[in-house]
């Protein structure tokens, strides 16, 4: 079992959506974020004084996937999300030890 | 035709000058001192009426009016050829005589009349300033309609309507506006506003547009001017910012000054011009016969529906946001990112609402202004109770922002026929507004695919094409006898017979508003479309997809309306 986190622009959500859907993913959680990689911030005024917005809205999405359907959801996000230009985001995929069901108790790839 | 940036505004900024340099004519005009006129024809004219700046010769008994409308001085007739001219004449005699044998009786009668001016004034102003207050209303209003990245954009485009749109109307807006208002609608509850008294474009009843005025100055440095003027212009403020809740969120801020700057200078003054200014429109009951002429009370074409079909035409040529519209053609929700704002805003409205139709009498001493509050009030209930009634039959829960939107359809729609029409007649056009307004915004969104992110071509074009046809049906002829100089003496065979509509018995009148609203529809949207496609080609109007996409908070103005302090880091 795996977990893909992928740190994306918030403009992108709703294609990175679409396209998971369209693969049969039932479930992700969604948390807006703020942070910066090779982009970086870029500097404002404010009433004449100098500051410099460091850190951008992104949103990371977090999904809980089969081993073998993984390649296949960073291919899905990789598509919905990239725009070219830079701040696309990136996405880390690792390993999780165990995932539980609250509701019924289903434990490993059932809980998927 | 694609200019770079500096290039587009230089351009732009020639543009504005030309303007300028098109108006020296006339600000020459202005700036000449009243003894320095030319030569007159040897036939006697009446004198030149002064400007009277400091308002202390505004104001006698020949502003002394009783509740009827009867004067209290009696003036001397001068058409010989009147069928009455005897019994004036005679009247006129007896006048002298009273007054002869009462002397502190005029004298009275003379402080009477600058009081009863002074009642008015102080209405007017203060009628004013609510509907001044109603731009706060607007902000908050459309703020909270629109998503977080780009609620100081909008804050900033309703906060830079005022500014430009007031300066440009002060420049030339009011001058063609009411620079003739004497000639055929001197409004006499102010004092009758004698200095204004020219066309620039056309004469007697077939005027187009005024000629005095300008700047505020010469024939327009006058009390009783500044009052009008400062009614009127908040007036023009009302359908400058109904524009920003169709082009937010995707126009650039330098277009959008542009846009205030036309609407403040020339769209709303000219349509404004025929209605209430004193032009042909409003003339065509004395000049075809056609009912009492064009009858809009407060503004529901000359204010809404111009700023409403202004929006339309914008949008259009804006093409709808980003995401708006998916690759199945079916629209997409952005929802509202602060619903407390939306509802706060409305109330607001409202409250100022009781500004702009109350006002409207131009007097205190009107007292129709109590059944024109009620209506107001009636109208903007009934359509929010419909709106919501039939949303939530339509989709199982009622909208609060069509809620508020219902409400101000109700007030939208009532604004024409506000004086005209008994409280029954008031909850109906209230009905009818709720009803257009939800099948507007359902038909905007999903048929025509007009981006319109706070529905104002619903709320204020289509409500206010309906509000003027409303007069032309619902008015019962209470009120508004010898409106537009028609049937003073009596009107349909009945003496004190005001505006009348299709219901109670008058088809012209009917016809003539239906004619005149959708005149007003074309000539805003026509108007409008024209001159910002050439604008377009020059200057674009849409920012960037990466600003549209980020939000215009930052791009735009260098700040957001939300900063989170923790996370950005000052240097």
């Amino acid at each position: 079992m795996k977990q893909v986190e992928a740190i994306i622009k918030p403009s992108q959500l709703g294609e990175v959506q679409q396209a998971l859907t369209k693969l049969g993913v039932e479930g992700m959680t969604v948390v807006e974020v703020r942070g910066f990689g090779r982009q970086k911030g870029h500097p404002e005024l404010y009433r004449g004084a100098e500051y410099t917005i460091d850190f951008l809205p992104k949103v990371k999405i977090e999904i809980l996937v089969s081993d073998e359907k993984a390649p296949q959801v960073v291919d899905a996000i990789v598509r919905g999300a990239r725009t070219g230009k830079i701040g696309d985001g990136k996405i880390f995929v690792t390993a999780v030890e165990e995932i539980i069901r609250i509701r019924t108790g289903e434990t490993g790839a059932d809980a998927i | 035709m694609v200019i770079g940036k500096p290039l587009g505004r230089f351009l732009s900024v020639t543009i504005l000058l030309s303007w300028t340099l098109i108006l020296h004519p006339v600000l020459a005009e202005e700036a000449t001192p009243p003894g320095g006129t030319p030569p007159q024809v040897a036939t006697p004219q009446a004198a030149e009426p002064k400007p009277d700046p400091a308002g202390i010769s505004t104001g006698d008994k020949t502003n002394v009016i009783d509740a009827g409308g009867n004067s209290f001085a009696v003036s001397e007739p001068s058409d010989k050829a009147d069928p009455d001219y005897a019994k004036k004449k005679k009247d006129f005699e007896e006048y002298q005589t009273q007054a002869g044998k009462e002397p502190l009786a005029e004298k009275l009668a003379d402080a009477v009349g600058h009081l009863r001016l002074a009642t008015n004034f102080g209405w007017t102003l203060l009628t004013g300033y609510l509907v001044l207050f109603m731009q706060a209303g607007f902000a908050l209003l459309t703020c909270g309609l629109v998503r977080k990245k780009n609620a100081a954009h909008l804050m900033m485009l309703n906060f830079a309507a005022y500014v430009f749109a007031f300066l440009a109307y002060y420049a030339c807006g009011y001058a063609f506006q009411f620079g003739a208002v004497a000639v055929n609608a001197a409004p006499t509850n102010l004092g009758g506003t004698p200095t204004l008294n020219e066309f620039l474009f056309g004469s007697g009843q077939w005027g187009f547009l005024g000629g005095k005025g300008f700047f505020l100055s010469g024939a327009g440095y006058d009390a009783g001017s500044n009052v009008l003027a400062l009614f009127e212009v908040v007036f023009m403020e009302t359908a400058g910012y109904i524009i920003v809740g169709a082009i937010c969120e995707r126009i650039t801020f330098w277009a959008f000054i542009l846009c205030e700057l036309f609407v403040g200078a020339i769209l709303y003054p000219m349509f404004g011009c025929w209605v209430w200014g004193g032009g042909w429109l409003s003339q065509l009951g004395a000049t075809m016969n056609w009912g009492h002429g064009y009858v809009d009370f407060a503004g529901s074409t000359v204010v809404h529906a111009v700023g409403g079909f202004c929006a339309m035409a914008l949008a259009v040529l804006l093409g709808p946001r980003i995401g708006k519209y998916g690759a199945d053609g079916k629209p997409r929700a952005f929802p509202a990112h602060n619903i407390v704002f939306v509802v706060t805003g409305t109330f607001i409205l409202l409250f100022g609402w009781m500004g702009f139709n109350p006002g409207s009498t131009l007097g205190a001493t009107d007292l129709r202004i109590s059944v024109i509050a009620i209506n107001t009030n009636l109208a903007a209930v009934a359509g929010s109770a419909t709106a919501m009634i039939l949303w939530y039959f339509l989709f199982k829960k009622p909208d609060i922002t069509m809620a508020c939107n219902g409400m101000l359809a109700g007030l939208v729609a009532i604004t024409a026929p506000c004086a005209f029409v008994s409280a029954n007649s008031a909850v109906v056009i209230g009905i009818i507004a709720g009803i257009v307004v939800c099948s507007g915004v359902l038909f905007n969104e999903r048929v025509l695919k007009v981006d319109d992110p706070c529905g104002a071509v619903s709320v204020h074009g289509y409500c206010g094409w309906l509000g003027a046809v409303c007069v032309g049906i619902f008015a019962d002829g209470t009120y508004g006898s010898g409106w537009n100089g028609v049937g003073a003496a009596s009107y349909l065979g009945k003496a004190g017979q005001g505006v009348t509509g299709l219901l109670y018995g008058d088809s012209s009148q009917f016809w003539l508003q239906l004619g005149g609203a959708t005149l007003c529809m074309i000539y805003a949207f026509g108007f409008t479309y024209v001159t910002f496609k050439l604008v377009n080609a020059i200057v674009p109007l849409r920012v960037p997809a990466e600003t549209e996409l980020e939000g215009l908070d930052i791009p735009e103005f260098g700040m957001t309306a939300y900063p989170e302090d923790a996370l950005a880091e000052a240097k």
